[in-house]
């Protein structure tokens, strides 16, 4: 317990470990705020703007004459009093707030964002101590490496977790809270959506940052670190290839989407029997290149590679010299 | 006083091989060192010889290759963690968090081994850097930073202190500072492992060194065993060429030796540790000596006579 105490002080002290943590809060922030603004109540006088072409004005008297014709956002039958602000936003309107079309939009890149910035997090930590050397002073004090790992490991793993699921949690309030306030009817159960997806997101930005922080002492530098990502990012498909895997399924940034959305679906046409290409399937052949994965089918991919990771980080911090 | 009766410091056969492209190179070879409780013992060796390397052995931050280590008769590194708490260390050049202030930096240490932070203060304190230790580390001067390095190893008030060549960088006055306080400390509870290729300082500050040359142990004892009681005297007299002749007849090796001060007679060069044989013998012959000075080797000739020794056995492999 003392020596997480040190290592979250150690955490708070550092100057660009404080910096990552004020912009895991204040970047989304700021994309809240301007998912706010570009999602304003249109005023009467701009609609009429916006309406006051020919065609737009056409377009407006045939949905309220025939409104069964036209479907709204989430293919629903509209209403006749909100054709205008409809097809306002067809020609080229502010949109209005849908909570649920958040999860997958802007929800969706503030975790983005989140999951970076505590990747970066989880590497400079750790990554100044072996820059400055002080990883071996550390050590004159506490020489047992194992602990030193994992104490160093639950703290950023920690402050990670809980920091990235209160300000997941915190955003999708704010979405929630906002079209509350501007009469925007939320569809049963997203909202508890929302809480689970940021739940999950937090957890994941808890194993990102550990992910991170393994590979920092695996590598000793940050630089190194955030080299072999890109370079695994770019390499990814040729490295697939050479393994005999085409599919998306073992894409991270697919099983990442996975575990954040709860679930995704993708195309894997090498799934599907040769005869479907040819029209000569049987119609026992299933012939559907959807797919779906799942949370713990994503979980299980990432929590794979993070235990790899760390399997690698603690047997090379325990045998290797340390300069 | 430390109760233990053997070395504080013990190492045998210590080996440590680094794998490179041509195979391997050897940093230290066989070594077999012990420390003395109490005083401050010199690790003397010139750079690259293996110091830097046994030490960080020593202290867990290396993997020794083969041979054994113990540290107040525990062997190490498997029950380091049960003596680190007597250690302080200094290796190398001081390494802390550059963007945080020094008193951070000692309060993160102190509070990982569960000191109180008054700790910090003392030890702040007795390296003089009260005042400065809130500013950022990294605006400090070598000086400085060695003193706050020095400071860090005061927080577990050790009983065993080894420091890396802990004067480098100093201006004149700090190298004095560091000396006057690793002298007081190996005259007090402490017992001091002095790394340094300054051959001054350890013959100022030790009372005991070992030496080392390609890894090995050169030579090992109390610094003034090392050097040996007087082998040599200056001898001074009127008849020089008489009293060579008195002198090599009782079996003794005389060189004369060229002096501009005639005026008080020449001088000689007499191999013995026994200088009232000199006067003996050539009073019985009334040749009568105006100056008799013992000639003591120093710390330097001997070192570079033992290291020269080191590296032609090395060549000759």
């Amino acid at each position: 317990m003392r020596g997480l105490l040190v290592e979250l002080t150690r955490l708070r002290w550092r100057r660009a470990v404080l910096l990552l943590l004020v912009a895991v809060v204040v970047l989304p922030a700021l994309l809240l705020a301007t998912t706010a603004w570009n999602t304003r109540p249109m005023s009467d006088a701009e609609i009429d703007s916006l309406l006051s072409e020919r065609y737009a004005q056409r377009e407006v008297a045939r949905c309220e004459r025939r409104p069964e014709q036209y479907v709204d956002y989430s293919g629903e039958a509209v209403e006749p009093e909100g054709c205008r602000e409809m097809i306002a936003g067809w020609y080229g309107g502010r949109q209005t707030l849908r909570p649920a079309q958040e999860l997958d939009g802007t929800v969706l890149a503030a975790s983005t964002l989140v999951l970076a910035l505590v990747l970066l997090l989880g590497t400079t930590f750790v990554g100044h101590d072996w820059n400055t050397g002080s990883m071996s002073n550390q050590l004159l004090f506490e020489p047992r490496r194992g602990r030193v790992w994992a104490t160093k490991a639950v703290a950023v793993t920690l402050t990670c977790l809980l920091l990235a699921t209160a300000v997941l949690s915190a955003y999708w309030w704010g979405v929630t809270t906002l079209a509350s306030v501007r009469d925007v009817a939320v569809a049963d159960g997203v909202v508890g959506d929302g809480y689970e997806q940021a739940l999950r997101t937090g957890v994941l930005a808890g194993a990102t940052a550990l992910g991170g922080y393994a590979l920092t002492m695996l590598f000793r530098s940050t630089v190194a670190t955030v080299g072999v990502l890109f370079g695994l990012a770019v390499a990814n498909g040729a490295l697939l290839g050479i393994v005999g895997q085409t599919t998306q399924r073992w894409t991270p940034p697919l099983n990442v989407m996975a575990v954040m959305q709860g679930q995704v679906t993708y195309y894997d046409e090498s799934a599907i029997a040769p005869e479907c290409r040819f029209g000569t399937a049987g119609p026992a052949d299933d012939c559907d290149p959807e797919r779906t994965l799942t949370a713990g089918d994503g979980g299980l991919y990432l929590g794979s590679a993070l235990l790899l990771a760390c399997g690698a980080s603690v047997v090379s911090f325990r045998r290797r010299d340390v300069p | 006083m430390s109760t233990l009766s053997g070395p504080v410091v013990e190492t045998t056969g210590l080996r440590k091989e680094y794998p490179t492209r041509r195979g391997t190179r050897v940093a230290v070879a066989g070594l077999d060192l012990a420390v003395e409780a109490g005083g401050v013992h010199g690790f003397l060796g010139p750079n690259g010889s293996g110091k830097t390397t046994t030490i960080r052995m020593l202290l867990g931050l290396a993997r020794a290759t083969s041979g054994t280590m113990r540290l107040f008769g525990e062997p190490v590194p498997e029950r380091l963690p049960q003596v680190v708490g007597r250690v302080g260390a200094v290796v190398e050049s001081p390494k802390f968090s550059p963007n945080i202030s020094g008193r951070r930096n000692l309060l993160l240490l102190s509070r990982s081994i569960g000191a109180p932070d008054t700790r910090v203060d003392a030890a702040i304190e007795t390296v003089g850097l009260t005042g400065r230790d809130g500013d950022r580390y990294k605006t400090y001067s070598l000086g400085m930073k060695q003193r706050l390095a020095i400071a860090a190893t005061l927080l577990k008030d050790p009983a065993l202190l080894i420091l890396d060549e802990p004067t480098n960088g100093l201006d004149p006055a700090g190298i004095r500072e560091v000396r006057d306080t690793i002298r007081a400390l190996g005259e007090a509870d402490t017992t001091v492992l002095l790394s340094s290729h300054i051959l001054a300082e350890v013959q100022q500050v030790c009372t005991a060194a070992t030496i080392i040359g390609h890894g090995k142990v050169l030579a090992s004892g109390r610094v003034d065993q090392l050097l040996g009681a007087a082998t040599s005297h200056r001898v001074r007299c009127t008849d020089a060429a008489a009293a060579a002749g008195v002198l090599r007849t009782a079996g003794l090796t005389v060189h004369l030796e060229d002096d501009a001060d005639h005026a008080h007679g020449a001088v000689l060069a007499v191999e013995t540790d026994d200088p009232a044989a000199i006067t003996r013998l050539l009073a019985a012959r009334d040749i009568w000596v105006s100056e008799l000075i013992p000639s003591r080797q120093d710390l330097e000739s001997y070192f570079l006579s033992l290291t020269a020794d080191a590296d032609d056995e090395e060549a000759g492999r």
